[in-house]
């Protein structure tokens, strides 16, 4: 518990000691794995980019559907699922190969071997996804949600992942000592939940296609469980390991965190069918995704206490850290979206939800407002770190959060407000559809300027990391590695 | 894949009793090894000679 914590908040030092004797072995794991996590962090900030143009185009043609008409490659279903894919497998898969693979070496206390391994991976990860998304663009897309790239493209991808899984699992097999930190928890059964997931849904829906309804079952557990058994369990692993670093605040109770990981663990690969509510689905099976939607209270209760309270009175403190900011905001939305998401899974509620923009906006709450802030944090963290240079510009990360955060919400709120309104007026038949179609489109401009806010706050990001990696002379003038020398200077916000 | 034959379903089935069973496993191993005890302890992993707990360790960078 944090009560026998004793934080130093009127001297501020900084973070680590200057000894280079003792900053040897942090070092030296850094450096071991800096080149693979910052190729994969500087890819998924160029998929961010591209992912949010597709994004803007499809938001565009949703109340303007006279825009970009001219060609095939431009349509709306093409670049949704352009955008979609650029992001979750682009920005979210890269920004997990950086981030949590480098928390994965540093928890494991010894430096990464075959980093090599690592680079290929990624190699064969972008070649694959490129070559994917390119084919969805032409044409080649397949009809199923969350898995459109076409099968040429697959192989590689998949070679990439065993590639990250052997190597996630050397680092852990080799590691210093016994202990394993939460975090590690959540991170190898992630990376031993994806495959799983990807295999048979590769299998049953591609390969060898289940028929009827049980294609559609396997499709939502499938699609359903890459938010919750992958993007979840790593974003809260970050944040387990960032919330208290940044502090210098045990987590409020480790006992609250294995908790969550099990019951995490236990109720969420059953939820998925709840998408399928009112389908012609065997009722127990959506009976039991309901109720394991529900359960799912369980572990987001406890994650939302155990990180409340492991920040509560430290709050000014985690204002000044960029990572704090980013990563308190994805875990607070963690609680609302998952709450939301178990409330949308009842049957009356999802009588409304269902079908309409609402359940767009949820998607965008958990898989950006939670998993991508959380992300974000965690570069903001690992990359002073691994260039040993400071981030070039205060104002830019500050962009950066105001305009993810401000577009995020705005996001979420038209399209949940307009989303609930659309689900009333679909159930009442007195409403015609083309009228309900009229009445979203100011709901649908507004999610086009929170896209705009989520764009200025995506450059901004980019420019600064680009910034810090490729102009070292300017913004290398510290002696310490991560430069935070606040001890001297005083805290710079 | 006719699901009258149940036969087909083997690989998939096959696959689902190893991934349970590493799960159940890596349960066992967990709460055999101690992971499950000493809490306090496994969250001060995270700190280290280095990194010691009670040091804030991030804030924005400072003007250059």
């Amino acid at each position: 518990m944090s009560d026998s914590t004793s934080i130093k908040l009127d001297t501020v030092i900084p973070y680590t000691t200057n000894d280079p004797s003792l900053r040897a072995e942090l070092s030296e794991i850094d450096r071991s794995i800096r080149s693979a996590s910052i190729f994969f962090t500087a890819s998924a900030v160029g998929w961010l980019l591209l992912g949010t143009v597709f994004a803007l185009i499809a938001a565009y043609k949703l109340h303007e559907p006279g825009f970009a008409v001219g060609s095939e490659y431009s349509t709306f279903g093409r670049m949704r699922a352009a955008h979609l894919n650029s992001v979750a497998l682009g920005f979210g898969n890269n920004m997990i190969f950086g981030v949590c693979l480098w928390i994965m070496a540093r928890l494991c206390r010894a430096p990464i071997r075959h980093g090599g391994l690592l680079l290929i991976a990624g190699a064969f990860w972008n070649i694959g996804l490129t070559v994917g998304i390119a084919g969805i663009i032409k044409g080649d897309i397949t009809s199923v949600e969350w898995l459109e790239i076409p099968r040429y493209a697959t192989p590689l991808l998949a070679i990439s992942y065993v590639l990250v899984g052997i190597w996630g699992v050397m680092a852990f097999r080799f590691r210093k000592g016994e202990h394993v930190y939460v975090s590690q928890w959540y991170f190898l059964a992630a990376l031993f939940w994806f495959p799983w997931l990807y295999v048979i849904a590769q299998i049953m829906i591609i390969w060898a296609p289940a028929q009827g309804v049980v294609q559609s079952i396997t499709n939502w557990w499938f699609a359903h469980n890459v938010l919750g058994l992958w993007l979840t369990p790593m974003a809260l692993g970050v944040a387990y390991y960032l919330i208290p670093k940044v502090l210098g605040r045990p987590i409020y109770s480790y006992y609250l965190s294995v908790l969550g990981f099990w019951s995490l663990a236990l109720f969420y690969n059953w939820a998925g069918v709840h998408h399928l509510i009112g389908g012609p689905v065997p009722v127990w099976l959506i009976s039991a995704g309901i109720v394991a939607s529900v359960m799912m209270v369980i572990p987001v209760v406890v994650v939302a206490i155990n990180h409340h309270m492991t920040v509560v009175g430290l709050h000014r403190e985690g204002w000044r850290s960029p990572t704090i900011r980013f990563v308190v905001f994805g875990a607070i939305n963690y609680t609302f979206v998952s709450l939301i998401g178990s409330a949308m899974a009842l049957r009356d509620v999802n009588l409304v939800t269902h079908f309409t923009h609402f359940t767009v906006g949820h998607a965008h709450h958990g898989a950006y407002g939670f998993f991508g802030m959380i992300l974000f944090g965690g570069v903001y963290y690992m990359m002073p770190r691994l260039l040993q240079r400071e981030w070039p510009s205060a104002g830019l990360i500050k962009i950066h959060f105001w305009g993810s955060a401000l577009g995020i919400l705005l996001m979420v709120f038209a399209l949940q407000i307009g989303g609930w309104i659309q689900g009333l007026q679909m159930n009442n038949p007195e409403i015609a559809f083309l009228d309900i179609v009229q009445n979203t489109m100011p709901w649908l401009k507004a999610r086009t300027v929170s896209g705009l806010l989520l764009l200025v706050a995506h450059l901004a990001f980019a420019l600064n990391f680009f910034w810090m990696l490729l102009a070292p002379g300017k913004t290398n003038s510290k002696d310490a590695p991560t430069l935070l020398n606040v001890k001297e200077e005083g805290a710079a916000q | 894949m006719p699901v009258e034959n149940y036969l087909e379903l083997l690989p998939i089935i096959v696959l689902g009793v190893f991934f349970f069973a590493v799960t159940a496993y890596m349960l066992y191993w967990a709460a055999n090894r101690g992971h499950f005890s000493d809490m306090d302890a496994q969250s001060k992993v995270i700190f280290t000679e280095e990194e010691p707990e009670g040091e804030l360790s991030d804030t924005f960078p400072s003007k250059h």
